[in-house]
């Protein structure tokens, strides 16, 4: 009984290396995989673009053999012109994003984590290189998901907008998951800045359901996770319209901003799953590249 | 129901005030973490709440209030009446041992009593009408407050001896005559028993005042009288005061050390004053009894000690032709020895010799005792209580002396033969007397007897006779003593009784009969070692006790000078029993006007205010969480009193290293060695744990000489060439790990590399391992133990190889044989690790898995060696061991 349970132990600490984060966003960035496949092959394979005869200076390891032996003379294959693109992934680590109500299985957080690893598998897999907004790694191939995931609890928690010095490639992707629950001013500035380098880019704002609906009544003092000054609200019942309006006009705001410089804008709650985000922002991605 | 403080019930009248003040203050809100508190703010509220306390919580509070206003005013449910007179409470207590058995209910009618008294506001003065354990007779205490008296009562314990209402009464009439107003309210907890002076006490009693007897008519005082020893056990007799329904009790027999051998049930018919019953139980049974007692509740009436007296036995054996005494089946004394020889303690010897020592029986087979001094002596021996048993036979019949009970005519009997015409005689039933009972068989015939002359008593001194009448077993009582004489030898000569199991059984009762050894040494002044208090429990006994004499101890009665108990030296304990000379419990009549009560009609009387306030406690408990949960800090709670709980449990876990078996290292302070070490020993334990039966938990790293390192078999310790020496508490350590059959593997990690260049970590070595207690060592081979523990191995690689490994050269059994050190500089730490991805992250030299896979088994056989110690060096003899047996 004591030796199970402790090779129970032992092999809990071994699953640990591979962190469970990263096995649902294998799994989420699989089934959005899967539904994207149906329609069109997105990203850039090992498609054949032409074959030619052989000219001097060609590389041996280019020559097609099968190809030849059925011809006269050498044929050498050439493949597409693959340019990879690099898509830079943010998303707030502020404290604010660790909180989840009763209605929400998994806080504000984890859901970004998790959107992120999932967008970064999907990219990966379409031989994108990603990066981390504020870390200098690219990552790239099979095993850049792992080291992404090792690599994104180093991040350093900011407050709730990408720090203004990070490095981004010029004409790369953004995509920023947060909850922009920040004055758009500094949202807007923010943005505006990413925009002018110039890059194009996603919003996605990750809201919890309570903080769409504030499902709370009566006498209540509200504290904000970021030292905000508490709020005592008499009656919650009678503020809740008003509540939902100011709320809606942050989105709005964060819509035009995003429409302003060209970028999309999506809103994703905790409570609904996470493939659906997931496949909206990456055909999002994905629009944008084919558009271009 | 009565309030004590009854003022304090104006307090009410504050509830309406607490009413409206809890009404306009509003519970605290609830707190809500929300991350967008930001567009919360400033947000116009449309309504307002009427921010009020629930009326539930209103009136739960209020409830709480009253109960704690009520509960202090001190209710009291059915207090007592007024108390008669108005001066004094004057308390009169019987504390003898009829009051054991209900003492606690008396002692509650005695509190109700002080409580009546207290409420009343009157002085309350005891008498108990026992003397104490100091001799002292009763007296009345002064009058004092109850709260005072409390402590007395608190303090009184039932005594082991009758009370004393002579000296009672003659206390009363004192208190008169100092002075004492007839007007005190006189509580009387009788026992219920009368004794001669009831009257004049009786009426010094109603002399006090207003007489309210307090008694109960459940218990009646009963008195184990000492019990009688009959042929197979005792006769058991209890007092108590005549019932009109016949009452049953069992009785016990204990031994010393409190085990009960055997119950009897006793019935007292309805009316009479006494009950007898017979406890049978076999000698040695008997002879490990201390006392019998009445189950129920304990007292010490129901407790009858048994000394010595009613055990030993002693037994001397005296034949007249001494030199055949013994002889197999014709000697005189070979049938006696062998009837009582399982019962009783058999002494041989000479006259004197065997008088001498104390004796309760005295076995004369045809032994005449001529007139002179041994006559005189043994006539005084019988004249004490000794039980002179004789055999006659042909020298008895020639000249038959004065200890004889009966009187002889001359010469003897012979029954059949050649030339007679007489038949040998059987045995007639037995006639009432010591034999009654006893079966009669038919094969038993007499030849020759002696014959008693003929006389008035003769028929009543006859405890056995012959078909024809003719005595054959007479006897007669001599001062204490008894004189018994069997008409027959004792051997098979003139009868076949010494033949028949009925001998056995009439010696037993011959030698039941007798008296113990204990009262034979009258004179001597026994003391006092333990006695019995109230209960019936024995202990010290009181100051009061004084040493009193064998003959005494027979006749005295028992009060504080003497109480019962055990007294004399461990050899010849005796016992005084409180029925020793009580007279039966007589019941006490009625007190002329006084008024009666049940004793249990005090104790209905209860004070509410605990229960009130208790429950006001829990009204307010009620309402903290009620307060919690509004305020939504109910888990907040909740989860306080987990963590409170909860560091405990971790460190328990994290302090106790002993709770499962690990590698460990030593800490050098320097990170990467540490982490080597720790990676090493990770690796290893989980190939361990993969490869082997061994169970091995994460390893850890330990700082030398601080905490135990007795609970780690194998020290893991890398010695760099700056490592820094160690400190005097740290090799105190490592030598005390090594002594108790700890390992140390010191490795240098130098392996192969320094050699010829640098002798640094060698050098070094030398001067960290200064101190240590390091044995001669000699190299590893393939021989040693280490070598196939588990693996067999041919070398010892690590991260390198080819480095001589060094152990223990000489065998030390005291350890096992087990090497306390292991030397070399293999680095083997670096050929073990693993890293977080399970990779090996450091290369082997020269290199390939198949060096790898040798460090690793020369891990496992480590740690086998650590855990197995040279088990597997004994199998290295097996084969020799099987060929010896072969042959």
């Amino acid at each position: 009984m004591e030796q199970s349970s402790q090779r129970a132990r032992r092999a809990e600490a071994l699953g640990a290396r591979l962190p469970p984060l990263q096995v649902a966003a294998a799994r989420v960035a699989a089934t959005v995989w899967q539904g994207v496949h149906g329609r069109r092959r997105a990203g850039v394979g090992e498609g054949v673009w032409q074959f030619r005869p052989y000219l001097a200076g060609d590389e041996a390891r280019r020559i097609d053999w099968r190809k030849s032996a059925r011809a006269d003379g050498l044929i050498v294959r050439e493949t597409e012109w693959e340019a990879a693109q690099t898509v830079c992934l943010w998303r707030d680590g502020s404290p604010s994003m660790h909180w989840r109500s009763k209605a929400a299985a998994e806080e504000k957080g984890a859901r970004a984590d998790l959107l992120l690893l999932a967008l970064a598998a999907l990219l990966l897999r379409g031989g994108e290189r990603v990066r981390l907004l504020g870390s200098a790694q690219v990552f790239s191939g099979a095993g850049g998901l792992e080291r992404m995931a090792a690599a994104l609890p180093g991040l350093a928690a900011e407050d709730g907008l990408p720090a203004p010095a990070a490095p981004v490639p010029r004409h790369g992707r953004v995509v920023l998951i947060g909850d922009f629950l920040a004055p758009s001013e500094a949202i807007a500035a923010s943005v505006g800045r990413l925009a002018a380098l110039p890059t194009t880019g996603h919003l996605l704002q990750v809201l919890d359901p309570a903080e769409l609906v504030l499902p709370y009544h009566g006498r209540v003092r509200f504290t904000g996770l970021e030292q905000e000054v508490p709020t005592l609200v008499r009656r919650v019942d009678g503020l809740r319209g008003a509540y939902a309006a100011r709320l809606a006009a942050q989105q709005q705001h964060l819509a035009t901003i995003a429409a302003g410089v060209g970028w999309g804008y999506g809103l994703h709650q905790t409570d609904h799953a996470p493939e659906t985000a997931l496949l909206a922002l990456y055909l999002a991605l994905s629009g944008e590249r084919a558009g271009r | 129901m009565m309030f004590a403080a009854p003022w304090l019930l104006l307090a009410l009248a504050g509830l309406p005030v607490l009413w409206w003040l809890l009404r306009v203050s509003p519970p605290a809100p609830r707190t809500q973490v929300f991350p967008a508190v930001r567009l919360l703010v400033g947000l116009p509220s449309t309504e307002e709440t009427p921010a009020r306390t629930p009326w539930w919580l209103l009136a739960l509070r209020l409830l709480a209030a009253g109960l704690v206003i009520v509960g202090l005013a001190q209710p009291v449910l059915q207090a007592g009446g007024a108390l008669a007179g108005s001066g004094l409470v004057l308390l009169v207590v019987d504390d003898g041992w009829a009051a054991a058995t209900d003492w606690p209910r008396r002692m509650a009618a005695a509190d109700a009593v002080l409580d009546r008294a207290a409420r009343a506001g009157r002085a309350v003065a005891l008498l108990t009408t026992a003397p104490d354990g100091d001799g002292a007779a009763p007296k009345l205490t002064p009058a004092m407050p109850a709260s005072a008296m409390r402590a007395r009562l608190a303090a009184l314990r039932p005594q082991p001896w009758p009370v004393d209402r002579a000296a009672a009464g003659a206390a009363l009439r004192a208190a008169k005559a100092g002075g004492a107003r007839p007007d005190a309210a006189v509580f009387y907890l009788a026992d219920g028993l009368a004794d001669a002076a009831w009257d004049a006490f009786a009426a010094a009693l109603a002399g006090m005042g207003a007489v309210t007897v307090l008694r109960d008519a459940v218990a009646p005082a009963r008195l184990l009288l000492a019990p009688v020893a009959a042929a197979d056990g005792f006769a058991v007799t209890l007092a108590q005061v005549p019932e009109p329904v016949a009452a049953t009790v069992g009785v016990l027999a204990q031994t010393g050390d409190g085990r009960t051998l055997a119950r009897v049930e006793l019935t007292v018919p309805a009316g009479a004053a006494t009950g007898t019953a017979q406890l049978d139980l076999p000698a040695e049974l008997r002879n490990r009894l201390s006392r019998l007692a009445l189950e129920g509740p304990a007292s010490a009436g129901g407790v009858a000690l048994l000394d010595e007296g009613f055990r030993r036995r002693p037994v001397g054996l005296l034949a007249g032709d001494a030199t055949n005494a013994e002889a197999p089946l014709t000697g005189p004394l070979y049938y006696v020895k062998r009837a009582l020889g399982p019962y009783a303690e058999l002494r041989e010897g000479d006259l004197r010799g065997l008088l001498a020592r104390e004796l309760s029986v005295l076995v004369l087979a045809d032994r005449v005792v001529p007139d002179g001094p041994e006559r005189a002596l043994l006539s005084a021996w019988v004249e004490h209580g000794g039980l002179l048993l004789r055999f006659a036979g042909p020298a008895t019949a020639e000249h038959p002396d004065g200890l004889l009970p009966v009187p002889l005519t001359g010469g003897d009997r012979q029954l059949g033969g050649a030339m007679s015409w007489t038949q040998p005689a059987g045995l007639a039933a037995f006639p009432p007397g010591l034999f009654a009972g006893l079966s009669v068989p038919a094969d038993v015939r007499v030849n020759r007897q002696v014959l008693a002359a003929p006389g008035a008593q003769l028929a009543g001194q006859t405890w056995a006779s012959l078909a024809d009448g003719t005595p054959l077993v007479t006897q007669a009582a001599r001062g204490a003593g008894r004189i018994v004489l069997f008409h027959v030898t004792a051997n098979a000569d003139w009868s076949d009784l010494p033949l028949s199991g009925l001998f056995v059984d009439m010696l037993r009762r011959v030698v039941a009969q007798a008296v113990g050894v204990a009262g034979a040494d009258a004179a001597a002044r026994l003391a006092p070692v333990e006695s019995l208090d109230g209960f019936g429990q024995l202990g010290a006994p009181p100051p009061a006790a004084q040493a009193l004499t064998g003959a005494e101890l027979a006749a005295m009665p028992v009060g504080p000078r003497h109480p019962p108990g055990l007294y004399g030296p461990e050899s010849g304990r005796r016992a005084l029993n409180l029925a020793n000379r009580l007279a039966l419990p007589v019941a006490a009549p009625a007190l002329a006007g006084a008024e009666e009560a049940p004793m249990g009609s005090a104790l209905r009387e209860q004070a509410l205010a605990p229960w009130l306030l208790a429950l006001a406690l829990g009204l307010l408990a009620v309402d903290l969480l009620l307060a919690l949960r509004l305020r939504g800090l109910l888990w907040a709670a909740g989860l306080a009193v987990l963590l409170a709980a909860g560091p405990v449990q971790a460190q328990q876990a994290g302090g106790q290293p002993a709770l499962a078996t690990r590698l460990a290292y030593v800490l050098s302070g320097d990170a990467d060695s540490d982490g080597r070490a720790q990676a090493g020993l990770l690796g290893l334990s989980d190939y361990v744990n993969r490869r082997t039966n061994a169970d091995l938990a994460d390893p850890v790293g330990v700082a030398l000489g601080e905490g135990d390192l007795a609970v780690y078999p194998l020290l893991y310790w890398r010695v760099g060439a700056e490592s820094a020496g160690l400190s005097a508490a740290a090799v105190a350590a490592l030598n005390g790990f090594m002594a108790h059959g700890g390992i140390v593997l010191i490795d240098t990690a130098a392996g192969g590399a320094a050699t010829g260049f640098s002798s640094g970590p060698d050098a070094n070595l030398q001067r960290v391992t200064a101190g240590l207690a390091v044995p001669p060592l000699a190299p590893l081979t393939s021989q040693h133990v280490l070598a196939r523990s588990f693996f067999l191995l041919q070398d010892f690689p690590g991260r390198y190889t080819g480095d001589v490994v060094w152990v223990q050269r000489d065998q030390d059994r005291s350890n096992d044989s087990v090497s306390p050190v292991i030397i070399g500089g293999n680095d083997w730490a670096s050929a073990w690790a693993v890293d977080a991805q399970g990779r090996n992250p450091y290369a082997t030299l020269p290199g390939g898995a198949r060096q790898r896979v040798l460090a690793y088994r020369f891990g496992v056989n480590l740690v086998m060696y650590a855990l197995t110690g040279n088990y597997k060096g004994d199998q290295v003899h097996v084969p020799a061991i099987l060929e010896r047996l072969g042959q």
